[in-house]
C-alpha cells in the first residue's frame, strides 16, 4: 500500500484545468521530487493535496483511506503537513508561537516538548531567533520556521513547495540537506520544486509536470540523466 | 543566514518598518520582544503591564475602574461636554460605542474579517429590545431585562445566517456583502411593517426601579444609572472576552487574520472560526444595540445607517485593531468627540478622516497597538523539556548530550514507537 495515492486526478480553477489526470503515488520513507516550470500545476498538485483545493474528478488516497473529500484542517490530524509556498508564516506571531500552531491539531501534547527539541536541533537558528516575530526574520529564516512548523504536527507525509524559493545557493543547499535529515528521521517527503538540480540529486524519485501533466518520470538519477529533461530545466545544452 | 535576505511574502507596512528596525538597531539574541513593534512609548507601558504580577494588575485596575464609575458623577472640568450636551448621557454614549467597538474587535481585529456592516447586527438588539418592550408593539412583552440575553441570542442567530453564506468570501468581497447587509436590515426595518418604519416604537423598555420622586431611575434622561449598567456589562464581556483571546479560540482567530491558508494547513477549521468570531460578535453589537434601544426609549429606522457603520469600523482601527483596550479608547472617542466640540460637530467626518489619515501614517497599528499574548504551550512544554535534560546531564555527569540531541532520543523521553527514536 502506498502512502499517498492520486489516481486520474483533474484539478479546474472555473473552467481553467490546471491538472489533467494525474495520477503517481509516494511510497513510505521516500523523497519525491515534482519539478516543471511556472504554471505547470506544481503548486496547484500540493494544495490539491493539502486539501485547499477540491479536485474536480478522481480520487486521493493517504494510507489505503480515500480523502478526496476530506477538509484540509482534517487531513493534518490525519498525517500530512504542508510548508506553503512562501512560506506562509504568521507574521506576528513570534518564532515559539508559530511552532505551537503547527500543533493545533494534534491530540497527544505530551510529545510536543520533544519535537520541539528535535525542530531546534535541525534549525538551531530558530532556537536563537525564538522570541523574534516571524515577519521581522530573513526569508531563509522564515523557511525554516515554515518547515520546523509543518513538522510540529509530526507528520507522516510532509509537503514542501518549493522551499528554495528566492533563498541564495549557498542555502539552497543547506535546506535541502535538512530535507534529507527529516526524510532520515522517518517522515515521508513530497516536495515541489524549479530548481531541478538538488530537487532530483536528493529524491528516490521524480515527476516532471508541464502543464498539468506528468511528461516523465523515474528515480532522479534517471532523470537527471535524461537529455530533455537537462535541456529544459538544467539548462545544459 | 540574515544576510540572505530572501523576498518578504509581507504586506504590511509595520512589519517592514519593524524589519528595518531590527537590522539598523544590530539585533541581539533575546532583546527581540521588544524591538519589533513601533510604537515604543505604549508598546513599554504594555510590556511592563504584561511583567506585572496579577496582584498589582489589580492594584492599579481597580482605580481605574472607580474611576470610571465615578466619571458620571464628578463631570470634570474640560473634559466635561456641558454645556451643550449633558454629561452622564454622553459618558453612556461612550460606553455604548467602546462596548460596539469590543464587539466589532472581535471580528475585525481578531479574525481579520472586515465587517462594514456592523451597524446591522446593533439594529437587530434595538429592533428586538423595543419589539418585546414598546407598547406600540404587536408582540408579547418581556421585562426590559430580558430582552438582553434575547437581543444577543438573536443577533447571534442573525451572525451565523449572514456568516454561513457570506464567510466563503475573503477580503474586499466580504466586505461589500456585509456592506450591502447593513443596508438590508435598515430597509427591511422600513418596508416590514411591524417593523414600522419611520414611526417607530415609543417607550421602550427600561430597567425597574422608581427613585424617591416617582420618577423611573433608568429615566430615558437619567444618564448615570444607564452608564453604571452599561459598563458592568462592558466589564463582564472583557473578562470573556480576554478568555476567549487567550483561549485556542483566540489562537485560531489570529491566525486566520494572520494568513488563512496556512491556518487551514495547521489544522485550524478556519470556517467554523470565521463564523464563530462573527456570531460573537454579531452578539455583542446585538447587546449594545438593546442597550442603546432601552435608553433612548425610541427606536426607528433612521438611526442605523451606512456611516455610523463606518464611524464604528473607524473607532477600532482608530483604537487599535486587535486590541480590546484600544477598542475602548477608539470607541469612546469617537463618541466623545462631537460631543464635546458641539462647535465642529457638523465637520465630525472631516476631522476623522484627517485623524485616521495621520494615524494611518504615525501610528498605523492605531492608538494601542494589538499584542498579542498567545497561549504558547510550547514555551511551557520546552521549558519542561529542557530542565529535564541539564537535570539528566548533571545528573550522569554528561556533558556530551549536546543540545538535547541525544537527550531527546534516549529511550525514556521517546514513548512513541515510530522511526524517530532511533535516529538521533
Amino acid at each position: 500500500m502506498s502512502l499517498l495515492e492520486l489516481e486520474d486526478v483533474s484539478v479546474h480553477y472555473g473552467r481553467i484545468q490546471a491538472i489533467h489526470n494525474m495520477s503517481f503515488t509516494v511510497e513510505e520513507g521516500e523523497i519525491v521530487s515534482l519539478i516543471g516550470a511556472n504554471g505547470a500545476g506544481k503548486t496547484t498538485t500540493m494544495k490539491t493535496i493539502s486539501g485547499l483545493l477540491n479536485p474536480s474528478t478522481g480520487t486521493i488516497k493517504f494510507m489505503g483511506e480515500d480523502i478526496t473529500k476530506m477538509k484540509a484542517h482534517i487531513r493534518v490530524v490525519q498525517g500530512i503537513s504542508q510548508a506553503p509556498e512562501g512560506r506562509g508564516i504568521f507574521p506576528a506571531m513570534t518564532v515559539l508561537e508559530n511552532l505551537d500552531m503547527g500543533t493545533y491539531g494534534r491530540k497527544d501534547r505530551s510529545g510536543v516538548g520533544e519535537d520541539l527539541e528535535r525542530v531546534f536541533t535541525l534549525f538551531p537558528r530558530l532556537k536563537e531567533r525564538e522570541k523574534q516575530f516571524g515577519g521581522t526574520m530573513s526569508g531563509g529564516e522564515q523557511q525554516m520556521l515554515a518547515i520546523g512548523r509543518a513538522l510540529m504536527s509530526r507528520p507522516k507525509l510532509l509537503l514542501l513547495d518549493e522551499p528554495s524559493m528566492g533563498l541564495a545557493p549557498q542555502f539552497i543547499r543547506q535546506i535541502f540537506k535538512i530535507i534529507t535529515e527529516i526524510n532520515g528521521q522517518g517522515t515521508t517527503v513530497l516536495l515541489v520544486e524549479q530548481n531541478a538540480n538538488q530537487a532530483l540529486a536528493r529524491a528516490n524519485r521524480g515527476f516532471v509536470l508541464e502543464t498539468g501533466e506528468i511528461t516523465h518520470s523515474g528515480t532522479g538519477k534517471e532523470l537527471l540523466a535524461n537529455p530533455a529533461i537537462k535541456e529544459a530545466y538544467l539548462g545544459v545544452g | 543566514m540574515s544576510m540572505f535576505d530572501g523576498p518578504k511574502p509581507l504586506n504590511t507596512a509595520k512589519s517592514d518598518q519593524a524589519s528595518t528596525d531590527m537590522e539598523s538597531s544590530g539585533l541581539t539574541q533575546g532583546s527581540s520582544a521588544a524591538a519589533p513593534r513601533p510604537n515604543r512609548k505604549f508598546g513599554a507601558w504594555s510590556d511592563r503591564w504584561r511583567e506585572m504580577p496579577r496582584q498589582k494588575q489589580w492594584l492599579v485596575l481597580i482605580p481605574i475602574v472607580i474611576v470610571a464609575f465615578l466619571l458620571p458623577v464628578v463631570n470634570p472640568p474640560f473634559i466635561t461636554t456641558e454645556p451643550g450636551n449633558d454629561w452622564p448621557l454622553a459618558c453612556q454614549l461612550m460606553a455604548i460605542y467602546a462596548l460596539v467597538a469590543v464587539g466589532l474587535n472581535i471580528v475585525i481585529g481578531y479574525a481579520g474579517l472586515l465587517d462594514l456592516g456592523y451597524i446591522a447586527f446593533f439594529a437587530v438588539g434595538s429592533y428586538t429590545a423595543a419589539m418585546l418592550t414598546s407598547p406600540d408593539s404587536a408582540f408579547i412583552k418581556i421585562p426590559y431585562l430580558w430582552t438582553l440575553p434575547v437581543a444577543i441570542a438573536v443577533s447571534m442567530f442573525v451572525g451565523v445566517l449572514l456568516g454561513l453564506p457570506t464567510l466563503r468570501l475573503r477580503g474586499d468581497y466580504l466586505a461589500i456583502v456585509t456592506l450591502g447587509f447593513g443596508e438590508i436590515v435598515r430597509i427591511l426595518a422600513t418596508i416590514i411593517p411591524a417593523m414600522k418604519g419611520q414611526p417607530g416604537f415609543q417607550n421602550v423598555g427600561h430597567p425597574p426601579g422608581v427613585g424617591a420622586d416617582g420618577i423611573p431611575i433608568f429615566a430615558n434622561s437619567n444618564g448615570t444609572p444607564w452608564y453604571w449598567l452599561t459598563l458592568v456589562i462592558l466589564i463582564i464581556i472583557l473578562f470573556l472576552v480576554g478568555n476567549m483571546e487567550r483561549s485556542r479560540v483566540g489562537r485560531a482567530w489570529i491566525a486566520i487574520r494572520e494568513d488563512e491558508d496556512a491556518a487551514e494547513t495547521m489544522g485550524v477549521p478556519t470556517f467554523k472560526y470565521k463564523v464563530w468570531a462573527f456570531a460573537l460578535g454579531a452578539g455583542v453589537g446585538g447587546l449594545a444595540g438593546a442597550l442603546m434601544g432601552g435608553q433612548v426609549g425610541f427606536v426607528n429606522n433612521q438611526k442605523f445607517d451606512v456611516v455610523t457603520s463606518i464611524l464604528f469600523v473607524a473607532a477600532v482601527v482608530l483604537g487599535g485593531s486587535g486590541n480590546k483596550v484600544g477598542a475602548i479608547l477608539g470607541g469612546a472617542l469617537v463618541a466623545y468627540i462631537p460631543l464635546r466640540f458641539t462647535a465642529i460637530a457638523e465637520y465630525k467626518f472631516l476631522i476623522f478622516g484627517l485623524a485616521l489619515v495621520f494615524i494611518m501614517i504615525y501610528r498605523s497599528q492605531g492608538l494601542l497597538p494589538a499584542k498579542q499574548r498567545l497561549l504558547a504551550y510550547g514555551t511551557k512544554a520546552y521549558a519542561a523539556v529542557r530542565k529535564e535534560n541539564s537535570a539528566r546531564v548533571r545528573k550522569n555527569g554528561d556533558p556530551g548530550a549536546p543540545g538535547g540531541t541525544a537527550g531527546s532520543g534516549l529511550p525514556p523521553a521517546a514513548p512513541e514507537p515510530n522511526a524517530e527514536g532511533a535516529t538521533s
